[in-house]
């Protein structure tokens, strides 16, 4: 961590005033078919954060320079902690509905492995992908994940190539997404909107904050109880997630990418001639 | 796709990134990110003399969750542990827990996240921004059904269990 460049007060200075605009923007409601898209400030704060970016556009060179934004990474992580400790003190007082809620809470962290359900069937069937797919779906891709396909792989290997896709998109998009996927689906009323608070818990602490806040501006009367749930849930697979990427979701993500790809059953029928 | 751009992070500098791994850099860092995120609390949250009590309980929570990341015997992620300090101390039989809950409304739970995105926006690097041209709309849609597998996934199981 370079401290020259990460104490640069353009770059904060420019963070403040793209969060004040956009804190006094504020919460935009969008109906949509049967349900309605909330819009978060954080997604405006993004959205300016990207258009200053310097890489993007090299004009913004004159407010941010390169080496700056190059260096603030770092920044990312240790900017989420002051919100993980408000996130946490919405657990404490609410610490007898989450023991009630218990068993509900430990088992929906195996619906964490429905990350490779939808995705590894459709990029192996349909999109005709390789081993990349077992990268890309068989986590959430964040850094705990990355570390393990590292170890197991190196990121230069397809598999590497995949879980650094679905990274990069997930850093660009993945927080606007789940908070618009959790609010809509709150407005739909299909499931209980605690069931939707638990499943925000991914291991991500700014989708977890996105699709929290969400859920909290679609149900304002249960706020308390839904973000002591995320929270809750969140924390949980912060604790397990790694073992359970590591030695349930890899080894299944590999088991169903042998029965369904055409180039690994190809290879297997050779390997029995 | 090419290999060469991909290596964005490997394991050493995910060491490096840990903040647990560089106190004092991180006590400095994380007063600036806090200034910036009791500033955007201004808008929807509480005036600034208001919301400092909260602020800097939050800045301290955050300090001892670091603090017990770097010494403890076992590896859990640094949020983990942080998380784990502010349930403690907001918990019913914690000393003070009213006092502190108290401070804490005066936060905005969202206005603290605001300024987060803005550094990611910022941040992006060209690696970034090339990766994605290059992988484009494939890794976006298996992007989006991961997001949406996992979601749906535990809200099922939630949902049956509740």
């Amino acid at each position: 961590m370079d401290l020259k460049l990460l104490l640069n007060w353009r770059l904060h200075l420019t963070v403040i005033l793209a969060s004040l605009l956009a804190e006094w923007i504020g919460i935009l409601r969008i109906p949509m078919g049967p349900g309605t898209l909330l819009l978060l400030p954080l997604f405006y704060a993004f959205i300016i954060g990207v258009l200053l970016n310097p890489h993007l556009f090299s004009g913004m060179n004159r407010i941010i320079p390169e080496s700056v934004s190059n260096a603030a990474g770092p920044l990312i992580l240790i900017a989420i902690l002051p919100f993980i400790a408000k996130f946490g003190s919405t657990i404490g007082p609410a610490i007898e509905q989450i023991i009630a809620a218990g068993p509900a809470l430990i088992l929906q962290e195996l619906g964490n492995l429905g990350t490779m359900l939808l995705a590894l069937p459709f990029a192996v069937l349909v999109l005709r992908m390789g081993r990349e797919t077992i990268g890309a779906t068989y986590s959430i891709a964040r850094e705990p994940n990355i570390a393990i396909i590292s170890d197991k792989y190196g990121l230069r290997s397809p598999e590497g190539i995949g879980i650094m896709g679905v990274y990069v998109v997930g850093t660009m998009f993945g927080t606007l997404y789940f908070a618009l996927m959790a609010g809509y689906l709150a407005s739909l009323d299909i499931f209980d909107v605690r069931a939707l608070a638990m499943a925000c818990g991914v291991g991500s602490g700014s989708m977890v904050a996105a699709c929290s806040g969400a859920l909290a501006e679609a149900m304002p009367g249960m706020r308390d109880e839904l973000l002591a749930f995320s929270g809750a849930s969140n924390l949980l697979t912060y604790a397990t997630g790694l073992y359970v990427s590591l030695f349930i979701a890899l080894p299944a993500a590999e088991w169903l990418y042998k029965r369904l790809s055409p180039t690994a059953l190809q290879e297997a029928r050779n390997e029995n001639l | 796709m090419k290999t060469s751009d991909t290596a964005t992070i490997d394991n050493q500098q995910l060491q490096e990134l840990r903040p647990e791994n560089q106190l004092g850099k991180t006590a400095l860092l994380l007063a600036v990110v806090c200034a910036a995120a009791w500033i955007a609390n201004i808008v929807n949250g509480a005036p600034l003399l208001q919301a400092l009590p909260g602020m800097m309980v939050l800045y301290a929570m955050v300090m001892i969750g670091l603090g017990i990341g770097r010494v403890a015997p076992f590896y859990l992620p640094s949020v983990a542990w942080v998380s784990l300090v502010s349930i403690l101390m907001t918990l019913p039989f914690f000393p003070g827990n009213g006092w502190i809950v108290e401070q804490l409304t005066h936060v905005n739970f969202l206005a603290v996240v605001t300024p987060v995105l803005a550094y990611a926006g910022l941040a992006l690097t060209g690696r970034e921004f090339t990766m994605f041209k290059q992988t484009g709309w494939k890794l976006v849609i298996i992007s989006l059904l991961v997001f949406t597998g996992t979601f749906v996934g535990s809200a099922i199981v939630a949902h049956l269990m509740l």
